[in-house]
């Protein structure tokens, strides 16, 4: 097959680093936490292995309205990543998110500002281009087997109401984000139902939160819904896993594994 | 042969962090500026954005680089283009409203339909006649917007598929428009940016 045959847009293998107080974590559940390291290398290490993509989640920013941690952003761009990053944490309105672009991310999640206020979310699209906005959205299914959504700021959950489904589908975020934060930190716990269920029709889905495995991942890419998937601690703790997985899922629509060599 | 010297448009909008780390990783001099007399001493300028449309419009316009940014191009000034950077050559956008562009490339910017955004890796299929972006025929490189600059075929360079073909980048003489973000496309972007920039400050 010539390379012309490939010629579509891949699915994306995300590498993820969770930050709490300034450092690199190992999260179990958003609970539980254990120190990796300065985040900078972290990041680094992934732009290296050759991810798609990077998701740097500060996840106690909103939590202490401190805004974006643009001292981080900082460190990493002086680093100059080659590969496309994602940021999530305290992003409160369209400064902050621009703040954040110009400092080295392409892409911003939000969370908190869904629950606050939309009408600021759609503000946001029209300074940064839907492109740029991922709604970042902790799920978990009730016993009833019903979607709930957490605000993880007071713990409370809600289900999807059709207003936050039907904004979701509105154009104003480019994917959502799809966090299985009960599993978050488990190997092989992801909830597939999560993706299954997703009421919003037309938005495509990240999925995040206990993934670890090739055959997991496979069962997910092949999901006409999901256009990546984001694996956290597996990815940190070894070198070759990126490349590992990305062998072991040959078949599936991801870009190649490729070494990067110019640095 | 001195190192060129790169003059990164600063009009407050976009990702420059990114584009500057990698031009300097590549071992270009890089100057991040909106003032005519600093860039003047510069060999090519990079138009970086990430955004929407008529918000970096109206900023180049509130800087003054609208008129600088004509008359160096027609003076034979390469300028390469980047993301909403090379759409902004463009004459006019659709993007929540019209506005008028640069002007360089013929043609204009309207929405990615029916896919809504265009986010991630895909390759790019380069029309024979562009040389410079010739040796990344066939690679994949890191795309992330939702409208698109279509020009008369003679401006093509380059086109990407989801499912129906679209430009991804676009020439006209040392004007040079790239959709996707080689800075941000790791080994195979570092190598396109370098045969573009040698290519137009070369030619």
């Amino acid at each position: 097959m010539s390379l012309r045959g490939f010629a579509v847009l891949k699915k994306r293998l995300l590498g993820v680093v969770t930050v709490r107080n300034g450092w690199a974590v190992q999260s179990f559940g958003y609970r539980q936490y254990l120190p990796l390291g300065r985040p900078e290398v972290l990041v680094e290490n992934l732009d290296r292995w050759g991810a798609d993509e990077i998701l740097l989640q500060c996840i106690d920013r909103s939590h202490h309205e401190a805004g974006p941690d643009l001292g981080l952003l900082e460190r990493i761009s002086r680093r100059g990543l080659a590969t496309p990053l994602i940021y999530a944490g305290g992003v409160r309105n369209a400064d902050d998110a621009i703040s954040v672009i110009k400092l080295g991310a392409d892409r911003v999640c939000v969370d908190a500002l869904l629950h606050e206020s939309p009408i600021r979310l759609q503000g946001l699209a029209r300074k940064l281009g839907a492109q740029a906005i991922i709604a970042s959205l902790p799920l978990s299914i009730t016993g009833g087997g019903e979607i709930v959504w957490l605000d993880y700021r007071s713990g409370q959950q809600q289900v999807l109401t059709p207003e936050v489904v039907e904004f979701l589908d509105s154009s104003f975020a480019s994917e959502v984000l799809v966090i299985d934060w009960v599993h978050e930190g488990r190997p092989v716990a992801f909830d597939s139902r999560l993706v299954a269920r997703f009421p919003a029709s037309s938005i495509p889905l990240i999925a995040f939160g206990g993934l670890s495995e090739a055959s997991q991942l496979r069962q997910l890419l092949q999901e006409p819904r999901v256009s990546a998937v984001a694996v956290g601690n597996a990815l940190n703790y070894r070198e070759h896993n990126i490349s590992k997985l990305k062998t072991a899922l040959i078949e599936q629509p991801l870009r190649p594994h490729l070494i990067q060599c110019s640095r | 042969m001195s190192a060129l010297t790169i003059g990164i448009i600063d009009y407050g909008v976009g990702n420059l962090a990114s584009v500057h780390r990698c031009l300097e990783l590549l071992g270009y001099r890089c100057r991040v500026s909106r003032e005519p007399a600093i860039l003047d001493h510069t060999d090519l300028f990079v138009l970086p954005g990430v955004g929407a449309f008529t918000a970096a419009m109206e900023a180049l316009n509130s800087f003054n680089l609208v008129q600088y940014l004509q008359q160096q191009a027609h003076n034979g000034k390469p300028i390469v283009g980047i993301c909403l950077g090379m759409q902004l050559l463009a004459e006019a956008s659709n993007e929540f409203s019209y506005t008028t562009g640069l002007g360089l490339i013929p043609g204009k910017v309207s929405a990615l339909a029916p896919e809504r955004c265009h986010i991630g890796w895909n390759t790019i299929e380069v029309h024979h006649r562009d040389m410079l972006l010739k040796p990344s025929d066939g690679m994949s490189f890191y795309f992330n917007h939702s409208y698109v600059l279509e020009p008369p075929v003679e401006y093509q360079s380059a086109l990407a598929r989801l499912g129906a073909p679209f430009t991804v980048a676009v020439r006209h003489d040392n004007i040079v428009g790239l959709q996707f973000h080689p800075e941000k496309s790791q080994g195979e972007g570092q190598k396109l940016l370098r045969n573009v920039i040698e290519g137009l400050c070369c030619a």
